[in-house]
């Protein structure tokens, strides 16, 4: 009953939070300078032809006025037309987001299969070999920028041994892609029960999902390591050594205790990838909304970017919302 | 009093810290001590004085970063430094037990209280998951908390300072080890419940037929319990006796010390306080006697000879050159 009610009222901040989110980023990209109706008529426009363009696009009205406009629009669905597509932001963000989702889920699986375990090792052990590895590897990942590892595994994995296609898009260009259901093509080439199609997208998706994954690994391993090895030096791991506890139990609670720490930087690199995958996105020509926003903040093109940036705040917002279920679940302090 | 009668005996125990660049710090310093089946020994001293890492010592486990740089412990036969980490887990609460300070700290705040003690019981007493539970039930009984079945579902953070002391001492007695350390168990409590405390753990220990080290701050609380009263100070042991004799005839200037602290006696306080040493420490410890620089009678010899821990009346030692006579 309780966690109806919190739930309840998280969602019912859930509107205030999104309109302040929209306004900073409705404020920040209307702060980039460059006109979009110069760019769009080109370098051989008159000004009387701007000029117009100016007041079909509304940009001759006052900041707070076209504030009002786009969320009036947006409260009828309606995001705002993207002038470089030419199509209404929602449909290319409807098509494009789950694109990104898709890439940076499976990423951060890998990332967290890669990093939670090394990171558990390492505590356990501080001298290990695999301790050894793990730190090297937390340098490592920290260090290395992920557009080059993209390029280093396209040349390892599809270069040299030709063991995944060629990484252009997120399916062979002969395929029928599987009829949209959720927009992902893993997901759907499995639902429509087409075992090529869902070859060929695992196949493309392989390769940015492990250059996610490899990097990321990183901070989810230092991470791991940090709040397990405070853990087991705290007070009560302690305590369960002179009560002459298994070390397996003693390890076991101690997990149990840094698991919201290792959950939060999860939950954060989730939130920051959907924006933080554009590099891997453009080297591996995935069409992401990522890469739809960044060419939407390098042309003035408006909405694309408020799109995305509302696209992402729901999602992070859902992801938060579901790791305090996850701490409510995990510590029983919290539902007090 | 030799090995076979003695519950645990400390032979030359010394645990050091380490000192970065420099000398390591010595907590506990070639410490002798034993315990008589049964016996409840008293073991006061300052803060910083080596109690809890002379406790957690007995243990094999002492407070990081601190390392037992010799010495043995016999238990039972055996030496408790040398053995595996494995035959120290058997040994640990179901042999020798430990009841901690500040207890809420201590316990998992993830795991209810029931399921904790429930968890001693299936490690150590091979019991299945019902009897376990049955038995930590039995234990919340009979550390007197109250409304004990809903108290097996509660979480540490639940409970109340006393209420976790009581769950730590059911813990330390669930297995009726042979030998029970309590390193200053109530310094966090108030004074009623404090007492209410102690009396229930000497009430269970002696049931049981524990021996008992009990480490305190508070000399008043050894003359209730104890059976012999020890005093430690800066690593070592300077008087040890039983409790009639320590009382009624202390020998040590540090012991006059702390009884007069803790009688609140100004006159007799300032008496033994070494006139212009507020907390001077002996820069050469290990040399002569360490308490030289805070004694009013220390003298030449016992700033370059260091006292032995002598038997001056049956049963009652003292490590000072120049003991308080009998009045």
């Amino acid at each position: 009953m309780r966690l109806i009610l919190y739930i309840g009222r998280r969602l019912l901040f859930i509107v205030p939070q999104l309109l302040g989110i929209v306004l900073v980023g409705f404020l920040l990209v209307k702060s980039i300078p460059g006109d979009p109706a110069v760019l769009m008529l080109g370098p051989t426009a008159t000004p009387d032809a701007i000029a117009s363009l100016h007041t079909k696009l509304g940009l001759d009205r006052s900041l707070p006025v076209q504030f009002w406009i786009y969320i009036r629009n947006l409260a009828h669905g309606d995001l705002g037309t993207s002038w470089q597509t030419t199509r209404p932001v929602l449909e290319d963000l409807v098509q494009r987001f789950p694109a990104t989702l898709e890439l940076v889920s499976l990423g951060l699986v890998l990332a967290v299969l890669i990093g939670v375990p090394l990171g558990l090792a390492s505590a356990f052990n501080e001298s290990s070999w695999l301790a050894r590895i793990a730190n090297f590897y937390g340098l490592g990942a920290g260090s290395l920028p992920d557009f080059w590892l993209a390029l280093v595994l396209i040349f390892i994995f599809y270069t040299t041994l030709q063991w995944v296609p060629a990484p252009l898009g997120r399916i062979d260009l002969s395929l029928v892609p599987p009829p949209p259901v959720t927009g992902m093509l893993t997901v759907d080439s499995l639902l429509a029960g087409d075992w090529s199609a869902f070859r060929s997208a695992v196949g493309h998706l392989i390769l940015p999902a492990l250059t996610l994954g490899l990097i990321n690994a990183g901070p989810i391993l230092k991470m791991t390591q940090s709040s397990m090895e405070k853990m087991l030096q705290s007070d009560f791991s302690r305590y369960e050594v002179l009560c002459g506890m298994p070390h397996r139990l003693v390890v076991r609670h101690a997990l149990r205790n840094a698991l919201p720490s290792i959950v939060t930087i999860i939950s954060v690199l989730y939130g920051f990838l959907i924006g933080g995958a554009v590099l891997v996105e453009i080297v591996f020509s995935w069409g992401g909304a990522g890469q739809y926003a960044v060419q939407g903040v390098l042309n003035s093109d408006l909405y694309p970017v408020l799109g995305f940036v509302l696209f992402s705040a729901i999602f992070s917002l859902f992801v938060y919302l579901v790791v305090d279920l996850i701490y409510f679940a995990i510590d029983p302090r919290i539902s007090h | 009093m030799n090995a076979v009668d003695a519950a645990l005996m400390v032979e030359r125990l010394r645990v050091e810290f380490p000192v970065l660049g420099g000398k390591p710090k010595v907590a506990v310093r070639d410490l002798d001590l034993s315990i008589l089946p049964g016996e409840i020994l008293g073991l006061v001293g300052e803060s910083g004085a080596g109690k809890t890492t002379l406790a957690r010592a007995i243990l094999n486990l002492p407070p990081p970063p601190g390392r037992i740089v010799a010495g043995v412990i016999q238990f039972d036969g055996k030496d408790l430094l040398r053995l595996s980490e494995r035959e120290l887990q058997s040994i640990r609460v179901r042999n020798i037990s430990m009841v901690v300070p500040n207890p809420r700290g201590e316990l998992n705040p993830l795991v209810p209280v029931g399921e904790q003690l429930a968890s001693i019981a299936r490690v150590h007493l091979g019991k299945d998951k019902s009897s376990a539970r049955a038995m930590a039930l039995e234990m919340l009984r009979a550390v007197q908390i109250p409304d004990p079945e809903r108290r097996m579902r509660a979480y540490p953070h639940e409970l109340s300072g006393g209420m976790a002391q009581r769950v730590v001492i059911a813990i330390a007695l669930m297995c009726s080890p042979r030998f029970i350390i309590s390193d200053d168990a109530t310094s966090g409590l108030d004074v009623t419940v404090q007492a209410q405390i102690l009396e229930l753990l000497s009430h269970l220990a002696r049931k049981q037929g524990s021996a008992m080290l009990f480490i305190t701050r508070d000399i008043g609380i050894t003359a209730h319990f104890c059976d012999r009263v020890a005093v430690i100070y800066r690593g070592e042991i300077m008087e040890i006796a039983p409790r009639e004799s320590f009382f009624l005839s202390p020998r040590h200037p540090y012991t006059m010390l702390l009884l007069a602290a803790f009688l609140h006696n100004p006159q007799l306080r300032q008496a033994w306080t070494h006139p212009d040493a507020s907390l001077r420490v002996n820069p050469d410890a290990g040399i002569g006697c360490a308490y030289t620089y805070r004694c009013p009678r220390a003298r030449e010899m016992c700033h370059t000879i260091r006292p032995p821990l002598a038997e001056r009346t049956s049963g009652h030692f003292v490590r000072c050159h120049f003991p308080l006579e009998r009045e």
